[in-house]
C-alpha cells in the first residue's frame, strides 16, 4: 500500500489541481517531493464562472507549491472530453481557510 | 522530476514568483536553495491587484512565502536527473513536532509577507499603469 | 501515529472528505500517509452542481493541512480498540 501512497501513479498523467486560493489548474505531472511540491507541464487554468461558460487561460510550465495545494485529481481524459465546459457556471472555489 | 531540480535548472532564465500575499515578481534566477529561497535579478515586482510596479536590481524571496513559479518551458528540457539523490526529502520536512502527527504542511508563520527588500535604490522606482 | 493508523486500518472503505474551501468529496479510501495525506478513488463532489470542478476525476489525492473532517462509515469505529489505543499512546506508547 505504501508504494501508491504518494503522487507516484499521477506522473505523466493529466492532473487537475485545486490550489488554496481557490484556482483549478490542468496540465501534465511531471514531478514532484515529499513536500507535495509539483511540476506542472502544459498547464492551464480553468476559470469558473456563473457570468459565462469555463475560460481557459494558458500557464506553460509551472512549480507549485505544496503549501498552496488542496487537491490533486487525476483527470479522466475521456470523460473529459465528453463535457461541453462552454455551457458550464459555477462560482469560482473559495480560499482554504485554515 | 524533483521540482528543486527543475528550479536549479532554471539560474540564469527569467521567471515569474507569485507571492501567498498575491504580489508577483518577474526576473533572472541567480540562485536558490533547498528550502526554495530565491535570488532574483533585475526584478519588477507587481502588487496584488496589478496597479503598482517597482523596479529593483535584485531581491531574494523566502521560499516559503512563494505560492507558485512560473518558468520557461524549455528549462525542462535542460535539466539533467541527479544520480545520486541521497536524500530526497528538502529539510525540514517530516522531522519535528511529534511523531509524523505534523499537519504535512503549512510550516513557517506569516501571511506571505514579501521578504524581498530593496537592495540600495539604485533603479528602484515607482510605477502605474 | 493514532490517527495515521486509525485511517490505515479504514483503507476500502467509503468516506467523505470535507475541505477547508467546503468541498466535500466521496469517495473509496485507497491510502494515507504520515501526513495524512489521503487518496480516494472512484470520487464524486457531494454537491456537484454547485461544484462542477472535478466532474472529470475519479481518482485524486487530497492534502492533509486542507482536510476539515473526514466522515466516516457508521460502523467504521471500533470504540474498544481506539480506547486502548488512545491510552497507550497517552502513556508514551
Amino acid at each position: 500500500m505504501a508504494a501508491t501512497t504518494g503522487l507516484e501513479s499521477f506522473v505523466d498523467q493529466i492532473i487537475s489541481v485545486i490550489t488554496n486560493d481557490g484556482r483549478n489548474i490542468v496540465g501534465l505531472l511531471k514531478g514532484f517531493d515529499q513536500a507535495t511540491n509539483i511540476i506542472l507541464d502544459e498547464s492551464h487554468e480553468r476559470v469558473f464562472s456563473t457570468k459565462e461558460g469555463v475560460q481557459q487561460l494558458v500557464l506553460g510550465l509551472y512549480i507549485i507549491r505544496g503549501d498552496n495545494i488542496g487537491v490533486i485529481g487525476e483527470l479522466d481524459e475521456e470523460l473529459d472530453a465528453s463535457l461541453d465546459f462552454s455551457k458550464l457556471r459555477a462560482h469560482p472555489l473559495k480560499p482554504v481557510m485554515h | 522530476m524533483l521540482p528543486l531540480s527543475l528550479l536549479k535548472t532554471a539560474q540564469g532564465h527569467p521567471m515569474l514568483v507569485e507571492l501567498k500575499n498575491g504580489e508577483t515578481y518577474n526576473g533572472h534566477l541567480v540562485n536558490c536553495d533547498t528550502w526554495m529561497n530565491i535570488h532574483l535579478r533585475e526584478v519588477i515586482c507587481t502588487s496584488k491587484d496589478g496597479d503598482r510596479f517597482w523596479r529593483m536590481p535584485e531581491c531574494y524571496i523566502r521560499g516559503n512565502t512563494i505560492k507558485y513559479l512560473r518558468v520557461p518551458d524549455e528549462v525542462i528540457d535542460k535539466v539533467q536527473e541527479e544520480k545520486t539523490r541521497t536524500d530526497r526529502k528538502p529539510p525540514g520536512v517530516g522531522r519535528g513536532r511529534g511523531r509524523g502527527m505534523d499537519d504535512g504542511g503549512a510550516r513557517g508563520r506569516g501571511r506571505g509577507a514579501s521578504m524581498a527588500k530593496m537592495s540600495g535604490n539604485r533603479g528602484a522606482g515607482r510605477g502605474r499603469g | 501515529m493514532l490517527f495515521f493508523s486509525y485511517f490505515k486500518d479504514l483503507v476500502g472503505q467509503e468516506v467523505t472528505v470535507e475541505l477547508k474551501n467546503d468541498l466535500a468529496i466521496r469517495g473509496t479510501l485507497h491510502s494515507v500517509d504520515q501526513y495524512l495525506n489521503i487518496k480516494l478513488e472512484n470520487t464524486r463532489v457531494v454537491d456537484q452542481d454547485k461544484y462542477p470542478h472535478m466532474l472529470s476525476v475519479r481518482n485524486c489525492f487530497i492534502r492533509g493541512s486542507v482536510v476539515r473532517y473526514v466522515q466516516l462509515p457508521p460502523d467504521g469505529v471500533d470504540v474498544d480498540l481506539l480506547h486502548d489505543a488512545a491510552r497507550r499512546e497517552a502513556r508514551g506508547g
